[in-house]
């Protein structure tokens, strides 16, 4: 690792930068995420800053189940981030879709659009815990850097084998050739 | 802030269109059919001085869709003339050329549930995504999502 590197990967770890994404939250999620921001808990003395672009950001914050119009603006902010890149979604609704699940205009979750690194539990959040997450995602980045990448705690992703079902056509056998 | 509309004074603004009903102090509702709410919100905006449309109510009951145009003015009193559209043909003129912020709720209407308001200048989405799939209305009481159709967001392919 070469010394610019390392300079780097110290500046990440003592000062992440954030930014909100609203993907059609209810509020109460921001407004805990301001009540961090502000004086009461003031993040800026451990170096959590808030940015308003993503192209400056670290830690993409995202509350609210994700509707269908803000799915793709979702994925281009996301796309926007520079690398190394974590994602938290807070709350019920950035985890499951909470109240909203089901609906027709929401897609359930934050994990449905963006890779999500860390979830915080909570409707809303208390703000203590968001700062947790933003800790929990600066473990991440640690182990990232030791291991060299996001790679090793990615799941590899499961081939699911087509079984047919009665009813639906069966392709029809090729034609054996003789040996 | 001038007094309340009397019932009778309602009475004699709809006549020929439908019996007005007291629902409370400053409620009137005037029930009418679909052909006559183009003349009904005519003689409300004229006759009795409605010059402000407070919602347009659209409601799915299962066997009908049933349309609510609430009308006030500076009398304060809200004038609902109610309609009841039928299910295979929902069709009904638009309000928009007399009252036109009523336009937005018929865009809002025709989106959700279907309802086509002919006459409307420019009736296209206003609440749903962009690639939301044409005649699908999710207000619709008989309205499932079907598994095998893309509503919008990202494709799974995609993420």
């Amino acid at each position: 690792m070469t010394l610019s590197q390392r300079l780097a990967n110290w500046a990440r770890m003592k000062s992440p930068w954030i930014t909100l994404f609203n993907s059609g939250a209810c509020n109460a999620c921001d407004i805990e995420v301001i009540a961090v921001l502000t004086p009461r808990f003031d993040v800026e003395r451990f170096g959590i800053l808030a940015k308003g672009s993503p192209r400056h950001a670290d830690i993409l914050v995202v509350t609210g189940p994700v509707t269908r119009k803000q799915a793709p603006r979702l994925r281009r902010i996301w796309e926007q981030m520079p690398e190394p890149k974590y994602v938290i979604a807070m709350g019920a609704c950035g985890a499951s879709g909470g109240v909203f699940r089901g609906l027709y205009h929401v897609v359930d979750g934050v994990e449905n659009v963006i890779p999500v690194d860390v979830f915080v539990a909570g409707c809303p959040p208390r703000p203590d815990e968001i700062i947790n997450a933003v800790v929990a995602c600066l473990g991440l980045l640690k182990e990232d850097l030791a291991h060299g990448g996001k790679a090793w705690r990615t799941k590899p992703k499961v081939i699911e084998r087509v079984v047919p079902t009665e009813g639906t056509p069966v392709p029809p056998k090729p034609a054996e050739v003789p040996a | 802030m001038s007094e309340l509309l009397k019932l009778e004074q309602v009475a004699r603004a709809m006549e020929g269109i439908g019996t007005p009903e007291a629902v409370k102090a400053n409620r009137i509702r005037v029930p009418t059919t679909p052909a006559k709410v183009k003349e009904a919100v005519r003689r409300a905006l004229t006759d009795l001085a409605c010059d402000h449309v407070v919602q347009i109510a659209a409601v799915d009951n299962g066997k009908a869709f049933e349309l609510i145009y609430h009308l006030t003015g500076p009398h304060r009193t809200v004038v609902a003339i109610a309609i009841e559209l039928p299910r295979d043909k929902p069709e009904v003129a638009t309000a928009s050329d007399l009252l036109p912020p009523a336009g937005i709720y018929e865009r809002q209407i025709h989106d959700l549930l279907g309802i086509v308001f002919v006459g409307h200048p420019d009736l296209k989405r206003i609440i749903l995504n962009e690639d939301w799939p044409a005649n699908e209305f999710p207000m619709r009481k008989d309205w499932k999502p079907n598994p095998n159709t893309f509503y919008g967001g990202v494709r799974k392919e995609a993420t």
